[in-house]
């Protein structure tokens, strides 16, 4: 059964649309990316299946819930204020406060599912580190802590490697794909085509405000010439070792690149 | 020549209004943790203004209806008035502050002049003139004289706002800190946001009567920044913006009365001191 179904929901800012309506539906399980140039309206499309934006139209259901699944989210890292005191044990305890109810203090049992939940995300040694002290990719550990914290059946992410090098980023992709394993259907926001697609089985590409939202399996997706088309600057899609390489050409050392054939890629 | 009784020996007279002093700047520093991390320090002074629209609205009706404004019945009482427009306050400012067109300070910069700008207007009514000093006291407070029923409001105050931040303290923190987590995690941020402005709009009505509008603005902000400077956990940092107020509250009182000093301002000065180590610290990389 379906996690969340959207049924043509149009998304969009005081009822002005932003995107022409999409429809697509979440398995538990399942890892599915949503990408796009900066500013197309992906984080606005989760915002409105996480119910934290109302749809311009259309439906979100959730189906064999009496209300909606368990969300989990992990914001951008800046969004979250770190001008607090607060631990990073404190920060991942929040992901249990829906769980513990109104007025009631945690319970010991919250603490040592928030410090599995550290653990799981090889964090547990920042338990007790101030969050405001930590780099960007500890930040960005805590973050998802919490989020696994409140036993999620629906986790999104948005663009949660941003700022990490090329092992920080596929450690961290490596770790939220095996959260699918656990049934936890997987929502990812990123602009790095080439990483999220390894993952995911499916593919929401947002093209940008008022264009078409592009859902399905990677290599339907991920095209030379739809890429070329959305992002206005050729781009070439490799499959090499069955990971999807992306090449985008500069005008100024084109020497230095395959030649792009459309009609080559996937 | 008979000489003026030391500060001890007077007890009697400084017992009461030191109590409300030192309860209204406890409660003002306990509830201004939450003003300053989330950054909306002018919101207290523009809910402080619309009390005071409310007790002057208050003693204008009450001129109208022919009553007494020192002994109006409950209806026409200024605190009801203040409670009222000050909780007005806190539900405009509790909900999205913020417009892409007008920042959300610029709609608290509105809310305050406004208020102030209606609190002039019916001070200076022919129908409240004769009432003005009365209105001013309520307004901003004395800090000295305070009636036995101003002692037990102010404990009651104090009850109620400690009980709601003591029992949904979890919820206040989490929708400070991350509102969009805690909506996403199915809290509902907007209720818990308008209970949490609402004990400040009760702590801002009933501390201005007691010890005036500049020690309250004050002892939300300066304690509570001043704590921030200090303290790494969350329970220190109420811990210790409590015992800074009541430190400022209780000296400054002292002072004034030693030294002759006005009562607000001797207050807001002493609550500052522990500021000035915390930023030299702070200037020492030591924070």
């Amino acid at each position: 059964m379906n996690l969340v179904e959207l049924d043509r929901v149009v998304v969009g800012y005081q009822r002005q649309p932003l995107l022409p309506p999409v429809t697509f539906a979440l398995k538990p399980g399942t890892f599915f990316g949503i990408v796009g140039p900066n500013g197309s309206g992906k984080t606005t499309l989760v915002r409105t299946m996480l119910g934290l934006l109302k749809p311009v139209s259309g439906a979100i259901r959730y189906p064999g819930h009496k209300n909606r699944p368990r969300f989990g989210y992990v914001p951008q890292k800046e969004q979250v204020d770190s001008s607090f005191p607060l631990s990073a044990l404190e920060i991942v305890l929040m992901g249990r406060f829906a769980l513990i109810g109104p007025g009631r203090r945690p319970k010991a049992s919250d603490f040592d599912a928030s410090r599995r939940a550290l653990d799981v995300v090889g964090a547990l040694d920042l338990a007790d580190r101030a969050y405001h002290a930590l780099s960007g990719g500890q930040r960005q550990r805590v973050l998802v802590a919490r989020a696994l914290a409140g036993e999620p059946e629906v986790l999104v992410l948005d663009e949660p490697t941003t700022g990490m090098d090329l092992p920080s980023e596929r450690a961290m992709l490596d770790l939220v794909a095996s959260f699918t394993r656990e049934k936890i259907a997987v929502v990812m926001i990123s602009h790095q085509l080439g990483a999220v697609s390894d993952y995911a089985q499916e593919l929401a590409l947002v093209a940008g405000v008022g264009r078409p939202v592009e859902i399905g399996a990677r290599d339907q997706i991920l095209t030379s010439a739809r890429l070329t088309q959305i992002y206005g600057s050729p781009i070439a899609v490799r499959s090499v070792s069955g990971h999807a390489v992306i090449f985008v050409e500069h005008p100024c050392d084109s020497g230095l690149h395959a030649k792009i054939d459309p009609e080559e890629s996937p | 020549m008979t000489e003026t009784p030391g500060f001890f020996e007077s007890w009697f007279l400084w017992r009461d209004p030191l109590a409300v002093a030192v309860i209204a700047a406890s409660l003002c520093a306990l509830v201004g943790v939450y003003i300053v991390l989330k950054r909306i320090v002018f919101v207290s002074a523009a809910m402080s203004q619309m009390s005071g629209v409310g007790v002057a609205l208050a003693f204008y009706l009450a001129s109208i209806a022919g009553v007494d404004p020192h002994h109006a019945p409950l209806y026409l009482h200024p605190l009801w008035y203040a409670l009222g427009f000050a909780s007005l306050g806190a539900a405009l400012f509790s909900f999205n502050l913020g417009h892409r067109r007008l920042a959300g300070e610029t709609v608290v910069g509105l809310g305050y002049l406004t208020a102030a700008a209606w609190v002039i207007m019916v001070l200076n009514s022919p129908r409240v003139q004769q009432e003005a000093h009365e209105v001013n006291d309520l307004l901003y407070g004395s800090a000295v004289a305070v009636p036995p029923e101003q002692i037990k409001i102010m404990v009651a105050t104090a009850l109620i706002v400690g009980i709601l931040h003591s029992v949904f303290s979890k919820e206040f923190l989490f929708i400070s800190f991350d509102p969009e987590m805690a909506r996403t995690l199915g809290l509902r941020t907007r209720l818990y946001n308008l209970l949490l402005f609402l004990t400040f709009a009760l702590t801002i009505s009933v501390s201005t009567r007691a010890i005036g509008a500049l020690p309250v603005f004050a002892f939300m902000v300066i304690p509570p920044a001043a704590a921030l400077l200090w303290a790494r956990r969350m329970w220190t940092v109420f811990a210790l913006s409590v015992t800074f107020a009541i430190f400022g509250a209780a000296f400054g009182y002292y002072a004034s009365f030693q030294w002759n000093f006005h009562t607000g301002a001797s207050m807001v000065i002493a609550a500052s001191l522990p500021l000035f180590p915390g930023l030299l610290r702070l200037r020492m990389g030591r924070s």
